[in-house]
């Protein structure tokens, strides 16, 4: 009996409540002016706190030895703090190495998507939005977590199934039979990751709506069911590496997001970013770029058309979610406590396709774990 | 070597001194004194940041670790797991919001971390060497 209560005493962690349910929570304050109305990340001329600010609840309880469940409540700025269940999913532990978790949860596409609005654990004061910003980020359905290691090599293996589906004011998209499979190694100082993922995707663009509808009733059906991006096989691929030599660190990834068979053209991101651990101090510096294929989709049915016009709307469209953007940040983080850092930055950012875009943005924030 | 470069390195070493003598406690890891299992310095990382949940032998493993503020902690952090004890936090930080662990229970000092290893054979913990009784095993990290 004594035993197990020291094995009860031991399980409650110093977050935590007691020993049965855990409440832990974080919160970034984000407060950021930019030189131009409209900027990148919703800032403008005016100090906003709101567009990336959040404040989130975890709660989980054991429900036996193998089990446990999860659910985090996040309160967002750009969402006028209403809070909602973003995640909620139960994990069983098959094995040390090995758990299966179901329910509402992060998609593992990026190296920081499972930490992603955990400011506190990284340093910049948001994850570089070239590559990160995608519309789907999470999932329904199951995953698998592997992780183990052999020599000095150590690796997490994870895949995941289910579908997503995300509503906007510009959009709506949704995707099934979503496969998403991760690996990350680890050696020391090294980390690679590689991650592929493919899911069944429709993307309605509101604005685009009456076009399509109009589209449905002059091109030929079969041309018309290969240009609209509905039920088509959307591509996800990604490479990620890091070297963390303690005193310093460099890391990047890359991801092409790719849907063949729809008029959507193909995204390339990347960043690249670096810093320095010089006590409480961690100065870095990110830069970053996202790209769409130049190349226009489609040519041969296109030029097939009969109509010059219907032929330059149909290229027209393929460009309108063109981006063709860079950003590159200079940033500073301060350890406050071992539950607080600090953290200010500044961002110079270009739009090639619009100039009226560019940006020059200050950020500072504030990041706390509980 | 010019003399310039040369005094640099001497104000560092001094420097580096200095910093090793007044604020590192020297960090011994503690067992209960029935645990036979072998350690690496590998393992007891492993062990810390949640990877390992088993000794060599095959036994349950429960970790305790010291608050923030204490000698010990900051030593262990950077001798043992060659973190900072803020690069720890952020560590588990993202394995707690991920669902993915729960870090090592945090105590006031050595004493209360001899008084758990002593009564409970699955214990792992680290003291001030000087702070080391009979009733725990100290361990070398082989």
């Amino acid at each position: 009996m004594k035993k197990l209560l020291t094995i009860a005493a031991l399980t409650a962690t110093t977050f935590a409540a007691n020993a049965e349910v855990r409440i832990n929570g974080f919160a970034n304050l984000i407060g950021g002016i930019s030189n131009t109305e409209g900027s990148p990340y919703g800032y403008g001329e005016d100090l906003s706190f709101s567009e990336e600010s959040l404040f989130a609840i975890q709660i989980s309880g054991d429900i036996n030895e193998k089990m446990t469940a999860t659910g985090q409540i996040v309160a967002r700025g750009e969402d006028d703090y209403s809070p909602s269940f973003e995640w909620a999913y139960m994990t069983y532990a098959a094995t040390d190495n090995l758990s299966i978790s179901a329910g509402r949860l992060r998609l593992p596409l990026f190296r920081y998507s499972a930490s992603l609005d955990v400011g506190y654990s990284y340093h910049w004061i948001n994850a570089p939005q070239a590559a990160y910003d995608v519309p789907f980020n999470n999932l329904d359905g199951l995953r698998f977590d592997y992780s183990n290691y052999a020599g000095d090599w150590e690796y997490n293996l994870q895949l995941a199934y289910g579908t997503y589906e995300n509503t906007t004011e510009d959009y709506s998209v949704e995707g099934n039979d979503v496969v998403v499979a991760s690996a990350e190694l680890t050696y020391e100082w090294l980390k690679l990751r590689g991650v592929w993922g493919t899911s069944n995707t429709t993307l309605n663009l509101y604005a685009l709506e009456d076009t399509f509808a109009t589209l449905e009733t002059i091109l030929p059906a079969d041309f018309y069911d290969l240009y609209v991006s509905e039920d088509d096989r959307g591509y996800f691929i990604g490479l990620g590496a890091e070297v963390d030599m303690f005193d310093w660190f460099i890391s990047g990834e890359i991801t092409s997001v790719d849907t063949p068979d729809a008029f959507l053209r193909e995204d390339i991101a990347y960043y690249v970013t670096a810093g320095l651990r010089m006590g409480k101090f961690t100065p870095s510096i990110t830069y970053e770029v996202k790209e769409s294929d130049d190349d226009f989709k489609f040519t041969e049915q296109i030029s097939a058309l009969p109509s010059a016009d219907l032929q330059a709307s149909l290229y027209g469209i393929q460009t309108l979610l063109d981006d063709d953007l860079k950003n590159i940040t200079l940033g500073l983080r301060y350890d406050y406590d071992t539950n607080i850092a600090l953290k200010a930055d500044v961002s110079k950012y270009t739009d090639d396709l619009n100039e009226d875009n560019d940006a020059t943005l200050v950020r500072f924030a504030v990041n706390y774990v509980f | 070597m010019n003399i310039k470069t040369f005094s640099k390195t001497l104000t560092g070493i001094a420097i580096g001194c200095a910093i090793s003598f007044t604020s590192f406690a020297e960090v011994v890891v503690i067992v209960h004194p029935s645990n036979d299992a072998s350690f690496s310095k590998k393992a007891v990382q492993r062990i810390y940041l949640g990877k390992e949940k088993k000794f060599s032998d095959g036994k349950e493993v429960l970790p305790v670790n010291q608050v923030p503020s204490s000698a010990a902690r900051e030593s262990f952090d950077s001798d043992t797991l060659g973190r900072s004890t803020t690069q720890v936090a952020a560590y588990w930080s993202k394995l707690v919001f991920t669902g993915k662990g729960i870090p090592p229970k945090e105590l006031d000092n050595d004493a209360a971390v001899i008084a758990i290893v002593a009564e409970n054979p699955n214990a792992i913990g680290y003291i001030d060497s000087a702070s080391v009784t009979g009733a725990v095993k100290a361990v070398s990290l082989n």
